[in-house]
């Protein structure tokens, strides 16, 4: 028989005004949770994992995403609804864009929390968003013309150093997205030591490994190298080795000495063939084995599909009828240099065409800009990185598990950034570029004729303060002074909360990326704005089971 | 053109003798011709020639398709020259008396050019691009190379020219079988230069002497005449296209090009002139047949000789009159 649910967990319909001030507690509860982590010296928040049947190493947590991820139910049910709406808002920002979720939270508490009091006193929610949402696209376009683009190895460690707070980290990374370009190939790893290195490897690679250890000639090095190798590409199960002589046949007659063979499968005689004919075989080929790479159909198409591209040829597919029986020469593509080994399939200099890779490549650009899904743009981005010529990896060091792993999420979260910076430009940081904005938004306030549209320009001024206002008190500034400083400057003017000075942002590298500020400030303020024309809330009788599991 | 020429048998694969590439000192006092036969060099203003690998102890000739000079070279204290062959690049610090040779990576890559860092003497940079290979880098005065082609989605390169302002701007350009790259961080990786004309093979580049400042680069195609950008590359219109129909085998701009407008472009086998940054062309009066290679010491003004060399292996000097 189920407990009867606890006070707190009856069911409840919630009018306002408590709508509004029970979810005013919620957002403010989250947004003091991410807020410390704004700026150059964040502080780190601790999510305490002790509890448990096996406690755990508490988590350091300095990424507000992460953070407002952690936080799954507030027990004031009222606060409880502000809080995941805003919870929600960051998530969507950090999976968007790596970061950004301090700037969302502080402009959505301050957009939420000025909206509040207008409402409070008499205002028309459904009006004041519409002004709220037009003032945003103004924000966004005033945005837009102080973005300047970044590019050379120097700028791009001062932006990655921004980024990072980690001077040493910053230099590698500006150097390898220096070399790689935003599409560039780039895992990061755990490394062995303290320090972080990075590697730089040459031609593309996939994950389709030799078919069989005795396929591997070089055996210090657990792999094999081809030269000017020809490549069969299929998604077909070769079984009967004799399925492989029309091959070996067209091959022989080419004066081709090298062969891969990429297929989803081949069975152990034909394997045991490939070996034989190396070592004792009257005709001069050698012949390797490698898996199609990806696991389902379709990942095996697609890495077909960038291999055709890629050497030329033509993949031999299983749904197309192929067989390797009526192999011809045009079917196979070929390779200055392809090597495998037992996880992972290179190749150097392949010879297709080379305008069609390039046509090929920048038709996957703009699907790539074209794709909203998150994992679409990940595979596709994978896509272009592996075409691209090369990849990098960088190691990352620390002495505990703990430093490790922090400092891995910290590099995967930079990068995603410095991908951002490069494709969409930069911005002047320390929120200098929404103070921008004010001098703009005073003017819509002057020029303003409902009280609607002057409430929301004046609640956009208080947004738009709102990050360069945190990070002045998180650094131990007094806000109200030096905003007042910054009211007459130029957009590209703040203050330098490190060296504790007015500066120009741009010049002195104090940099942020345009796509994180517009994502946030566009999230924070159409949410807020939504949330602002919720008049009632209904409680369910018991909390979701997901949630008290 | 007299000569101490290899009576060996060439390879197959090669064309009868000529001329791929020419280096030489301003004053002429020292040139250099790399040939199919091999790499030869004059010491008299380009009277007489002779070959250069004959400390190298091979019998075949070795076809030599790219020749360049340290730019501190004056024949006599600094004598660092370099050569592209088969498979490898060559480093003479002695002006061509001894040779250090460096194998490339295998599989065998043709060295189609080399672009030498006008900072050579301090930075060490120098660039091979290959047929087939793409682009090689050494950063210790030839001594080492490595591959380098983050970013170049096209490995089939021709040419390659480099930033007069190189030790700052760290700025080179490759002209590839479907158009050219760039690359701003020394030839370590590579970005794509769109042309107005598509995927176009791009066989000649020059940059302006003040390309710093003006950013003009002008890239010769196989099939759609002579290409130039005032805008570093972004946006490109067509020079002299009522003239320039033949490949624009070669492009040499005059040292001060940004006054003088002169300019010199070799169309298929011919030598034309151009006074008006490539508005406008006229064939070089008297100029030779077959021509294969130019290179102007003396930079593109009236009196300056030129080094022509030809198919068959022929290098002659004339002078041009303007």
């Amino acid at each position: 028989m189920a407990s009867k649910p606890e006070k707190w967990q009856r069911s409840r319909v919630v009018f306002q005004p408590d709508v509004h001030r029970g979810m005013l507690r919620g957002i403010e509860q989250m947004t003091d949770a991410v807020r410390p982590t704004l700026g150059p010296l964040p502080r780190i928040t601790l999510y305490d994992t002790t509890i448990g049947p096996i406690g755990k190493i508490p988590e350091l947590l300095d990424d507000g995403g992460t953070i407002a991820r952690r936080i799954i139910q507030i027990r004031d049910r009222d606060a409880d609804v502000g809080a995941m709406l805003l919870r929600n808002v960051l998530w969507t920002v950090r999976e968007k864009v790596g970061d950004g979720t301090a700037t969302a939270a502080v402009v959505f508490e301050a957009t939420y929390r000025a909206g509040v009091r207008y409402l409070a006193a008499g205002g028309n929610a459904m009006r004041l968003r519409t002004h709220l949402e037009h003032g945003l696209r103004e924000i966004l376009n005033e945005l837009d013309g102080m973005t300047g683009r970044v590019a050379g190895k120097e700028e791009l460690t001062r932006l990655a150093t921004v980024i990072t707070r980690e001077p040493e980290l910053g230099k590698l990374l500006g150097e390898i997205f220096d070399i790689i370009g935003e599409y560039g190939r780039l895992e990061i790893r755990k490394g062995q030591g303290r320090f972080f290195d990075r590697e730089y490897v040459e031609g593309m690679y996939w994950d389709g490994g030799l078919l069989s250890r005795t396929l591997i000639t070089d055996i210090s090095r657990q792999r094999t190298e081809l030269e000017n190798a020809a490549v069969l590409m299929t998604d077909l199960e070769i079984e009967d080795p004799r399925d492989l002589i029309p091959v070996f046949t067209v091959c022989v007659k080419a004066g081709i000495t090298d062969l891969a063979i990429i297929c989803r499968r081949m069975s152990d005689i034909a394997i045991g063939m490939l070996v034989m004919n190396r070592d004792k075989g009257k005709i001069k080929l050698n012949a390797i084995g490698i898996k199609t790479p990806g696991i389902s159909v379709s990942a095996q198409r697609v890495a077909l599909m960038d291999m055709v591209v890629l050497t030329g040829g033509r993949a031999l597919l299983q749904a197309s009828g192929d067989s390797l029986r009526n192999v011809k020469l045009s079917d196979l593509g070929r390779a200055r240099r392809l090597w495998a080994d037992k996880l992972n399939l290179g190749i150097i200099g392949g010879k297709g065409d080379p305008k069609a890779l390039r046509r090929h490549i920048a038709h996957l650009r703009d699907v790539y800009v074209s794709a909203s899904d998150t994992d679409d743009r990940g595979e596709l981005q994978e896509r272009i990185g592996k075409l691209m010529g090369g990849s990098a990896t960088l190691y990352v060091g620390g002495i505990t598990k703990t430093e490790q792993d922090y400092a891995k999420e910290q590099a995967t979260r930079a990068s995603d950034a410095m991908r951002g910076a490069i494709r969409e430009g930069v911005l002047p940081g320390g929120g200098a570029a929404l103070l921008g904005c004010r001098s703009m938004l005073q003017t819509r306030i002057a020029e303003s004729v409902e009280s609607e549209e002057r409430a929301a320009y004046h609640i956009l001024l208080e947004a738009v303060e709102a990050p360069a206002r945190t990070l002045l008190e998180n650094t131990g500034y007094e806000p109200g002074e030096i905003l007042g400083q910054l009211a007459d400057v130029g957009p590209y003017v703040g203050f330098d909360v490190v060296a504790g000075q007015v500066t120009n942002m741009a010049t002195a590298g104090i940099l942020d990326i345009t796509t994180v500020v517009k994502t946030a400030v566009r999230a924070a303020i159409s949410s807020a704005a939504m949330a602002l024309t919720t008049d009632v809330v209904v409680h369910r009788a018991k909390a979701p089971e997901a949630l008290t599991t | 053109m007299s000569e101490h020429s290899s009576d060996n048998a060439l390879p197959e694969e090669f064309p009868t003798d000529l001329v791929y590439a020419l280096a030489g000192t301003p004053d002429l006092g020292t040139c250099f011709a790399a040939r199919v036969t091999g790499l030869y060099q004059s010491r008299d203003g380009c009277k007489t020639w002779h070959t250069v690998y004959d400390s190298l102890g091979i019998s075949d000739p070795l076809p030599t398709t790219s020749v360049v000079l340290a730019p501190d070279y004056d024949g006599e204290t600094h004598r660092n020259v370099l050569s592209g062959v088969p498979g490898g690049v060559l480093r003479s610090t002695d002006g061509g008396e001894t040779w250090f040779a460096t194998i490339l990576d295998s599989p065998p890559p043709a060295v189609s050019a080399l672009a030498i860092s006008p900072n050579f003497v301090e930075d060490g940079v120098v660039l091979a691009a290959t047929t087939e290979d793409g682009i090689f880098r050494s950063a210790n005065h030839g001594s080492h190379w490595a591959r380098w082609n983050f970013g170049l989605l096209d490995l089939n390169v021709f040419c390659l020219t480099i930033s007069p302002g190189f030790a700052e701007d760290e700025t080179l350009f490759a002209g590839v079988e479907s158009g050219v790259f760039r690359s701003t961080n020394g030839g370590r990786a590579w970005r794509e230069v769109e042309l107005s004309v598509g995927y176009e093979p791009v066989i000649s580049l020059a940059l302006s002497p003040t390309y710093p400042q003006d950013h003009v680069i002008f890239a010769g195609t196989e099939s759609q005449g002579l290409l130039v950008s005032e805008d570093d590359g972004v946006t490109w219109t067509q020079s002299g296209a009522a003239v320039i129909t033949d490949p624009v085998n070669s492009i040499l701009l005059s040292p001060d090009f940004a006054e003088s407008r002169a300019m010199l472009a070799l169309l298929e086998s011919s030598l034309w002139l151009s006074r008006d940054a490539g508005t406008t062309w006229a064939q070089v009066p008297n100029g030779p047949e077959s021509v294969t290679a130019v290179l102007a010491p003396q930079g593109i003004a009236r009196g300056a000789t030129l080094l022509v060399g030809q198919m068959g292996g022929d290098v002659s000097l004339m002078a041009l009159d303007l």
